[in-house]
C-alpha cells in the first residue's frame, strides 16, 4: 500500500533522516499555505487567524497540556493505523475499534469499582485493547479468507459500533437522568493527570496516557525492528506472493497484523474514557480514528514519527478553538489542513519539486 | 403487522433510497474498470449534497441549478483525484481518504460562512415527482392504480435518471467503442497503449464521470430526499456503493440491481423502526441493518467476482 523507505542506512545515517523528514515538513508547509489562502480568499486574516490558532497550541503551560492531551488518542490510532499500513493494510475502521474500546473501558471501569487502582487500570487498559482487537477481527478474517476489502469491511465495523454504542448509552448502561451517557466512573477506575504531579501544565487535561502511548510507540518501532512478528508484517506489506513463496503464513500474518492495529485503537478508546471524559457517551471521540489516518500517512508509517505527527494534529485540534473564537475561522478548516497535508504527502513529486534547486546545490559544494 | 409493512410505500422507499447508492456505484464501476480505485465517492456525494444546496441558494431557489452545480462539484474533487492518481502516481487509497477528509472539512467549513451555523443548512425547494396522474380509487381496479402510481409513478426526476444512466451505461460499456476502451484500460492498459488509446486521458476521463455521478448522487439526497443538508449525511454511502459496485460485478446494471437491495434494506429498517415498540427491538440495531448487510454481501460474493486487472495500479509510460 504506502511504500516505506527504509531509513537503516549505515552510510550517511543523519543524511537519510533528514531526506526522510523532508516531505513530511514541506507537505505541512504548502498545506498551511493554501489554508491561509482559503482563508484569506474568504474574507478573514490569515495570519491572525494561524496565530490565534498557535496561541490556542502552544500559548502556556495549559495549552501545551491540551495539545498534548488531544495528541494522546492520536498517538495510540496513528500507531494503529501505521502498524496496518506496514503489513499491507489499511485500517480505516479504527474509529470502530476505538469505540469498542471505549465501551469496554467503561464497562469495566464500573464493574470493577471498589478494587484498587493498580488492579483496575491494567485490566481495562487490556479489556479496551482486546475489544478492538476483536472487533478488528472479522474484516481481518474477512479480507484473509476471501479477500474483502478491508477498506469497505471495517468501515462498516464503525458505523455499525457506532450504533451499538449509542445503544449501550441510551440502554444497558444508561445512567440515571436525561443525558444518553453512562455513569462516572469510580476514582480507582481514573487514570490521573499529569498536572497532579507536575504543576506547570497548570490544569490541563493530560494525563497519564500519553507517557503510555508513547512507551507504546518505542515499543512498536522496536518490535517492527527486532522481532520476527514485525519481520513478518513488513514483509507481507512488502511482497505477499514473496513472503508466501519463503515460508510466512500470509493469511496469519493478516489477521495478527489487523487485529494488533485494532488493539492500538481500542486503546484510544480506553483513554479517552478513563482519562478524559471518566464516562462513556456516544460522541466520545471527535473522529480520532480518522485523524489517524492522516497521522500515520505523514509518519511514513515509522512509529516514532507517529509522536511528532500526532503532537502536530494535536496542536491543531487544540488550536482550533481559539482561532475560532479570536479570528472568527471556523474551527472545521484544520479538516481541510489534514486533507491537503495527506494529499502531499502521498504526492510527494510536489515537496521533492521544491527542494531540488537546494539539493542541487548542496551536490554542487561536495 | 406484516401488511403494515409489506405496502406500495415500502418499495417505493426502496427505490428511492437506492437512488444515491446506485448513482455512486455506477460511477465506481466507470472508475475502476478504467484501473483506478475510487473510495472518494463518499466525499464526492457529500460534497455534491452540500454545492445542491448551496447552488439552489445562489440561483434564486432553482432546484436544476443546484443538481447542476453538485454535479460540476462532485466532477471537480474527481479532478483532483485524478490528478493525484494518474498524474502523479499516488496511492490512490490515500488519495481518496483525503479528498473524502476534504470533502468534510469543505462542507463543513463553508456552511459556517456561508450559512452562518454549524449542523446543517437552510432548508431549499425541492424537485418536485414527474408524474401526476390521477387514476381510480375505488375497487381493486384502485388498488391496482394506487400500487402502480406509488411505486412506478411517484419519483422526483433524478430517480428516474438513475435509471436511465443504469441502462445507458451498461450498453455503453458492452456496445460502444468508448466501453471496449475503458474496459481495455482497467484489464491491460500496456496493450490499450500498444492500440493507440490515450491511458492518461481515457482514465481521466472516467474519474471525472464517476465524480459527476457522485455529486448527483448528493444531490438526489438533498434536493429530493431530505430538503437541507447536515454535516456527514452521506452516513457511508459512498463505501456501501463501492460493495454494489462489487456485488454487482463491476457491470453498471449490476451495481444498479445491487444497490436495490441496500436501498431495500433501509427501506426496511426506516419502516420496522414504526414497530419498534411492538417488536421490542431498540432502534440502533435497525440502523445497523444496510452496514451488516453489506458486510455479509462482502463476505459472500468477493471470493467470486473478479476485480478489473489492473486495478489500482499506476501506468507507467516507458
Amino acid at each position: 500500500m504506502v511504500s516505506e523507505e527504509p531509513i537503516e542506512i549505515s552510510d550517511g545515517r543523519w543524511r537519510s533522516v533528514v531526506e526522510q523528514l523532508i516531505v513530511p515538513i514541506i507537505s505541512v508547509i504548502i498545506a498551511v499555505f493554501i489554508s491561509g489562502l482559503i482563508i484569506w480568499a474568504v474574507g478573514y486574516d490569515p495570519v491572525a487567524a494561524i496565530s490565534a490558532l498557535l496561541k490556542g497550541a502552544f500559548g502556556g503551560g495549559r495549552q501545551i497540556g491540551e495539545t498534548l492531551m488531544r495528541a494522546t488518542p492520536l498517538m495510540f490510532t496513528g500507531l494503529a493505523v501505521a502498524y496496518g499500513f506496514r503489513a499491507g493494510l489499511f485500517n480505516i475502521g479504527a474509529e470502530g475499534q476505538l469505540f469498542m474500546g471505549g465501551l469496554v473501558a467503561a464497562w469495566l471501569g464500573i464493574a470493577l469499582a471498589g478494587l484498587p487502582w493498580i488492579v483496575n487500570i491494567p485490566l481495562i487498559l487490556i479489556g479496551g485493547a482486546a475489544a478492538g482487537a476483536a472487533w478488528a477481527f472479522i474484516p481481518a478474517v474477512l479480507k484473509a479468507r476471501v479477500g474483502a476489502h478491508e477498506v469497505i469491511t471495517t468501515m462498516m465495523f464503525t458505523y455499525i459500533a457506532r450504533y451499538f454504542v449509542s445503544w449501550i448509552v441510551t440502554g444497558p448502561l444508561k445512567a440515571e437522568g436525561q443525558i444518553p451517557q453512562t455513569e462516572a466512573l469510580p476514582p480507582e477506575s481514573i487514570l490521573p493527570r499529569i498536572h497532579e504531579t507536575f504543576s506547570f501544565l497548570t490544569n490541563s487535561r493530560l494525563h497519564w496516557g500519553f507517557v503510555i502511548a508513547v512507551i507504546l510507540a518505542v515499543g512498536l518501532w522496536l518490535l517492527l525492528k527486532y522481532t520476527t512478528l514485525g519481520y513478518e508484517a513488513r514483509a507481507v506489506g512488502f511482497s505477499p506472493w514473496a513472503s508466501q513463496t519463503g515460508g510466512i503464513s500470509v493469511e496469519a500474518t493478516i489477521v495478527k497484523s489487523l487485529c494488533i492495529s485494532g488493539a492500538l485503537a481500542g486503546l484510544a478508546g480506553v483513554v479517552e474514557v478513563i482519562a478524559v471524559h471518566g464516562r462513556l457517551f456516544d460522541q466520545f471521540s471527535s473522529g480520532f480514528g480518522f485523524t489517524g489516518i492522516a497521522v500515520a500517512l505523514l509518519a511514513k508509517n515509522n512509529p516514532l514519527g507517529v509522536i511528532a505527527a500526532a503532537i502536530l494534529f494535536g496542536a491543531l485540534s487544540a488550536g482550533s478553538g481559539t482561532m475560532q473564537l479570536e479570528a472568527d475561522v471556523p474551527a472545521k478548516l484544520i479538516f481541510i489542513i489534514q486533507a491537503l497535508i495527506i494529499f502531499f504527502v502521498a504526492a510527494e513529486v510536489f515537496a521533492k519539486w521544491i527542494v531540488r534547486p537546494f539539493k542541487k546545490k548542496a551536490a554542487d559544494n561536495a | 403487522m406484516l401488511n403494515d409493512i409489506i405496502t406500495p410505500d415500502l418499495f417505493a422507499s426502496a427505490i428511492r433510497m437506492t437512488t444515491p447508492i446506485a448513482l455512486a456505484a455506477i460511477g465506481g464501476t466507470i472508475c475502476e474498470r478504467s484501473g483506478v480505485v475510487n473510495i472518494a465517492l463518499e466525499g464526492m456525494m457529500l460534497f455534491g449534497a452540500f454545492m445542491a444546496v448551496v447552488g439552489t441558494t445562489w440561483f434564486g431557489g432553482n432546484p436544476w441549478m443546484g443538481v447542476l452545480v453538485a454535479v460540476i462539484a462532485g466532477g471537480l474533487l474527481a479532478l483532483i483525484h485524478a490528478f493525484a492518481s494518474i498524474t502523479l502516481r499516488s496511492d490512490q487509497v490515500v488519495s481518496g481518504t483525503a479528498i473524502n477528509i476534504l470533502a468534510l472539512g469543505l462542507t463543513g467549513f463553508f456552511m459556517e460562512i456561508i450559512f452562518g451555523r454549524p449542523g446543517s443548512t437552510d432548508a431549499v425547494a425541492r424537485l418536485q415527482p414527474v408524474f401526476d396522474i390521477t387514476g381510480p380509487t375505488e375497487g381493486l381496479l384502485g388498488t391496482i392504480w394506487t400500487w402502480l402510481d406509488t411505486v412506478i409513478f411517484s419519483y422526483t426526476p433524478i430517480v428516474y435518471m438513475a435509471i436511465i444512466i443504469a441502462i445507458v451505461a451498461q450498453w455503453a460499456m458492452y456496445h460502444t467503442r468508448w466501453g471496449l476502451r475503458l474496459r481495455s484500460l482497467g484489464e491491460h492498459p500496456l496493450a490499450a497503449d500498444t492500440v493507440g488509446v490515450n491511458v492518461a486521458r481515457g482514465r481521466y476521463s472516467a474519474v471525472i464521470m464517476s465524480g459527476l455521478l457522485g455529486g448527483l448522487a448528493g444531490a438526489n439526497l438533498t434536493l429530493e430526499q431530505v430538503g437541507t443538508f447536515t454535516e456527514n449525511m452521506t452516513n457511508g454511502r459512498g463505501f456501501i456503493a463501492l460493495a454494489a459496485n462489487i456485488f454487482g460485478r463491476w457491470t453498471p446494471a449490476g451495481s444498479y440491481l445491487a444497490s436495490l437491495l441496500f436501498g431495500f434494506a433501509d427501506a426496511l429498517q426506516v419502516k420496522m423502526q414504526l414497530f419498534r415498540d411492538v417488536v421490542a427491538i431498540p432502534y440502533q440495531f435497525f440502523l445497523m441493518l444496510p452496514y451488516v448487510l453489506t458486510v455479509v454481501v462482502l463476505a459472500g460474493v468477493v471470493g467470486r467476482a473478479v476485480a478489473p486487472a489492473a486495478i489500482g495500479k499506476p501506468y507507467n509510460k516507458e
